[in-house]
């Protein structure tokens, strides 16, 4: 059956498959989210706000007449575009950070793409919150409210795709932005072409082999179950904001910038958060700004709850790679280029990081031995939903080309793909083969049963007659080892041995489901398993609060599994010391000269003489002991580890249908930090991926510019009854710095399933599928029967 | 002992957007016992075994949907409401033994009605126990965010209460209505198989389910 993982060494409670600390709570339905802890029962006077939103993909507003809906009853306020504190705000973005720092409204990442105004009166697409903002007694009612707004719209002209929108005389979306729909470069996302090595072009034409093409990434979109929420409360002393964005620190200092109040007199309390997937990045989004106003405003606690159609509002880049990749006879690639056309939609947000950052990292870290390299990227403005950060950010835009590439090149040449990427690809601290990409191919590729299920494109039998099957996979360098993360500044942790040796974990961080959690009590017993207690004797906090908790560490990379665990094991040797010191006295000797072992402290020298830390803690006063660590990331380079998804398909020739028979996902991470929480984010990035290659799909109507399938019907996620066999196999072949020397997994496993899943449909039928998500009417034109 | 109801049809149900839950009014419950004047209307339902009498225009209105008085008004935040629209299970409820979802029936539609949540479930409920327990090697944890997860403990609940012993087909496709974008699905179904283990252990024992 299922194996487990061989750890490379073997630890006490880091690595183990075991329940998440959160599971009981979680099942039992007893965790609290934004919504459970804002009821009327838990804020008395809770007020609703609802905002409006274009229903025309561009227009102005000329005329708001607010006085049916501020004369409706229970209607307790009105905020609109025209009040001076909303038209004071300066002009924001809602991609500050890609999550990594904090940042300050001057050192927003991008900067020169202050393309927002918190509720004017532009609207760029049809769903953008513009004009005005209701606060009623109930959310029928803000309903009702919005409805009898007489608003006078100017409606524009629009467009939807990068193509129209580059045309001359197309009209320009951010006229005092750029002078056309292009984004222009700026100094974070730096040109254009923003890989250059060698010369991509000249060796291109003198290549043996060369091959072409191009592949196309659609408007995937988060999907966290949980509404995107806020709760604003002022009291006379304090900024209280309920928030169920992944950061609150930066949610914090989104507020006070924007609001021009000190720090100290906001507070953001984030619960447990009901998945993320990135949406909406880390609390810069305009809402908070109008929630705050308005509640100001009204002198009324307001919360302001997407419906699950305005929870849609955040998503994927769609953007379409086109690539040249030339290469020698014998399989060596020589030379790659890759070019970028990304559709930002009306907002720049993080465009240019999923187009720019993805690529540049992966050309950083796994084309290293590849002489000839260019990587260019156009982002355009246009009057579709923009986009933050999604899961696999930039990554899973760019894999579907590599991915594609790869294996046309192993078709042209005749070899398996597998050994190309062998032949090829890597870092530059080490030669080739790359051990850990060696590693991760092999064990997919033995798992899937790639050899023996592997047949010539389309050339395999059928099955019932008219269904053909195929395997197909794709790899990626992981993101991110600790190296990568040096920009978070310090890392954060505090903790306090309580007098009777149980732990509080100050470990603060926005549980949105990764399992950090677990993973930083499990560091934490690791790191105190001295103290002879374990896992069940800590006790770490859902709730992050700005008021209470050490600045949060934030979701992003997944590298909060073993960032803070990385900073544990310093603490924890800070708090053997104080242990040594408080002991000190009673031994007879200095702390140096002591040490904790096995739940006693003891006189190094004389092992027999010392005392139980249980009874030394018990000794009056019972002070409990309080220590606090910060630590940046290391910054010692070492290259990354190598992730791959192999996959077997059955492609109904007959309806076009795809199933996917079986997802092997392959990770190495350094360090499996917490088991079962590894392996339950490889399944569930299966997940994802499979639904954006397959069936997840932002619709608009063409005429009216209106996205027509914000909804769970119409935008189809994969659900238990979709689902094929996934085995998820981790590794720890690769290593990092420090104690652990791991990386994130998370966010990468979602990366390689698309382009897996239409290599193997390739493999299937024969036929290359360019665009996901493939549903079934493509297959059928791509087989000549549509 | 719960009605009758196949798991394939709670699934069926919850995937259709036109009749997403079965109407209580099919099968009559006694009528309340408490009868106001025509001006003052009441509406009297069982939750988690304790009655509660509510009247409409005060503690609820018409258009008040079960998932809402459950949450807002009575306190019972286990249940999610994640889409308000039928599709995704998160607000499922067990409505005299059957799996409905809260959001898509009208309070004053559950009146004379047995409504179980979450939180009337046993500590020792061998669903829950398995949802949290999950972690073998090979299938991931039966939950990360957690927010679909009540959803799916009834869903499943009400499946082992009309099929203790059901194989993973079986529970596929009874759990198919529910969505967890975590995408635990492979440890959800694992979870469903375990808790029906527990179920057959304990009945071996003589323990009441």
């Amino acid at each position: 059956m299922k194996k487990p993982f061989t750890p490379r060494v073997r630890r006490k409670h880091v690595g183990g498959y075991r329940p998440r600390i959160d599971g009981a709570e979680k099942a039992a339905g007893k965790a609290r989210y934004i919504d459970d802890l804002t009821t009327p029962l838990h804020i008395p006077g809770l007020a609703y706000a609802k905002v409006l939103r274009s229903p025309y993909p561009r227009a102005r507003i000329r005329r708001l007449d607010t006085r049916k809906a501020a004369a409706l009853p229970g209607v307790l306020g009105v905020l609109t575009y025209q009040d001076p504190e909303v038209a004071a705000l300066k002009p924001t973005s809602a991609g500050w950070t890609d999550g990594v720092d904090t940042v300050s409204y001057d050192k927003m990442m991008w900067g020169a793409f202050r393309d927002r105004r918190v509720l004017g009166d532009y609207a760029c697409w049809a769903g953008d919150e513009v004009g005005a903002v209701v606060a009623a007694e109930s959310e029928q009612l803000a309903e009702q409210a919005l409805r009898l707004l007489e608003v006078d719209w100017e409606k524009l002209p629009f467009v939807l795709e990068p193509e129209e929108a580059m045309r001359p005389g197309a009209p320009v979306l951010h006229p005092e932005i750029a002078p056309t729909n292009v984004l222009p470069a700026d100094p974070v996302g730096g040109p254009d072409v923003f890989v250059v090595k060698g010369d991509a072009e000249a060796e291109l034409a003198r290549a043996e082999v060369v091959v072409e093409g191009s592949c196309a990434h659609h408007n995937a979109t988060q999907c966290s179950l949980d509404p995107w929420c806020c709760v604003v409360e002022w009291t006379d002393a304090l900024l209280t904001v309920w928030s169920n964005a992944y950061e609150a620190d930066q949610t914090r200092t989104h507020l006070s910038e924007m609001l021009g109040l000190p720090l100290h007199k906001v507070r953001v309390v984030s619960p447990y958060v009901g998945g993320q997937f990135g949406r909406g990045d880390t609390g810069d989004q305009p809402f908070f700004l109008f929630t705050a106003l308005l509640a100001r405003k009204v002198g009324r606690p307001v919360k302001f709850k997407h419906t699950r159609r305005e929870s849609f509002h955040d998503g994927r880049q769609p953007a379409v790679f086109h690539a040249r990749v030339g290469a020698r006879r014998d399989g060596t690639i020589t030379a790659m280029t890759f070019e970028s056309l990304g559709n930002a939609g009306a907002h720049a947000d993080h465009t240019m990081f999923a187009l720019k950052f993805a690529p540049l990292e992966v050309a950083e870290v796994a084309f290293a031995h590849i002489p000839h390299i260019r990587i260019g990227s156009r982002a355009v403005y246009t009057d579709k939903m923009p986009a933050c950060m999604m899961r696999g950010v930039g990554n899973s835009q760019f894999n579907l080309s590599l991915g594609h590439m790869l294996d046309l090149l192993a078709e042209r040449l005749g070899v398996d793909p597998v050994e190309l990427a062998l032949k090829n690809f890597g870092h530059e601290w080490e030669g080739l083969p790359n051990r850990s990409l060696t590693a991760v191919l092999r064990a997919g590729a033995e798992r899937l049963g790639w050899r023996e299920k592997r047949h010539a494109p389309g050339q395999g039998p059928a099955f019932e007659g008219t269904k053909k099957r195929g395997v197909g996979f794709s790899f990626h360098p992981a993101w991110h080892a600790e190296w990568q993360e040096v920009r978070r500044g310090e890392v954060q942790v505090a903790l306090t041995l309580n007098p009777d040796c149980t732990v509080n974990l100050d470990a603060a961080s926005v549980e949105t489901g990764t399992g950090s959690n677990t993973c930083n009590v499990l560091g934490c017993a690791e790191a105190l398993a001295c103290l002879g207690i374990g896992p069940a004797d800590i006790r770490w906090e859902p709730v992050v609060d700005t008021q209470v908790n050490v600045k949060d560490c934030v979701q992003t990379d997944s590298a909060v599994a073993f960032l803070q665990s990385e900073v544990l094991a310093v603490a924890a040797g800070e708090l053997r010391q104080r242990l040594c010191e408080r002991a000190a006295p009673a031994l007879g000797r200095p702390a140096a000269e002591l040490e904790v072992v096995d739940g006693r402290v003891r006189v190094r020298a004389e092992p027999a003489r010392g005392v139980a830390v249980r009874e030394l803690l018990r000794r009056a006063p019972l002070t409990p002991i309080r220590v606090h660590s910060s630590r940046p990331p290391l910054a010692e380079k070492t290259g990354v580890p190598f992730i791959a998804t192999f996959a077997e398909v059955e492609v109904d020739t007959a309806t076009g249908r795809t199933q996917v028979l079986r997802l092997v996902v392959v990770n190495d991470c350094g360090t499996v930090m917490y088991a079962s929480g590894a392996e339950a984010q490889q399944i569930g990035g299966q997940c994802m991926g499979m639904g954006e290659a397959l069936t997840e799909e932002i619709i608009y109507d063409r005429a009216t510019g209106v996205p027509l399938n914000f909804n769970w019907i119409d935008y189809k996620i994969p659900t238990l009854a979709d689902m094929p066999d996934i085995e998820p196999v981790l590794l720890e072949v690769w290593r990092g710095g420090g104690e652990y020397g791991a990386c994130g997994i998370g966010e990468g496993t979602v990366t390689c399933a698309p382009r897996a899943i239409l290599n193997a449909i390739h493999n299937a039928i024969g036929k290359r599928l360019d665009a996901i998500p493939v549903k079934p009417e493509k297959v059928l034109a791509a087989l000549g029967k549509a | 002992m719960a009605k009758a109801v196949k798991g394939s049809r709670t699934a069926k149900k919850k995937t259709t957007t036109k009749t997403p839950v079965r109407r209580p009014g099919v099968k009559r419950a006694k009528a309340p016992a408490r009868r106001e004047p025509a001006a003052r209307r009441w509406i009297e339902l069982r939750v988690n075994g304790r009655v509660h009498a509510l009247e409409v225009g005060r503690d609820l209105q018409p258009s008040t949907t079960l998932a809402v008085l459950l949450r807002e008004r009575l306190g019972f935040t286990g249940l999610k409401i994640a889409c308000d629209e039928g599709a995704c299970g998160g607000c499922t409820v067990l409505l005299d033994g059957q799996a409905v979802l809260s959001c898509m029936l009208l309070a004053v539609e559950a009146h004379g009605h047995e409504i179980v949540t979450v939180e009337g479930l046993p500590a020792d409920d061998p669903v829950i126990q398995a949802f949290a327990e999950q972690s073998e090697p090979g299938h991931g944890t039966a939950l990360q965010c957690g927010y679909c997860t009540p959803g799916f403990v009834m869903t499943a609940r009400a499946l082992l209460d009309e099929n203790p012993a059901p194989s993973l087909a079986e529970v596929k496709e009874a759990l198919g209505g529910n969505i967890c974008r975590c995408g635990c699905y492979q440890g959800i179904a694992q979870a469903v198989l375990h808790a029906a283990e527990k179920l057959a252990a304990r009945r071996a024992q003589g323990v009441k389910s």
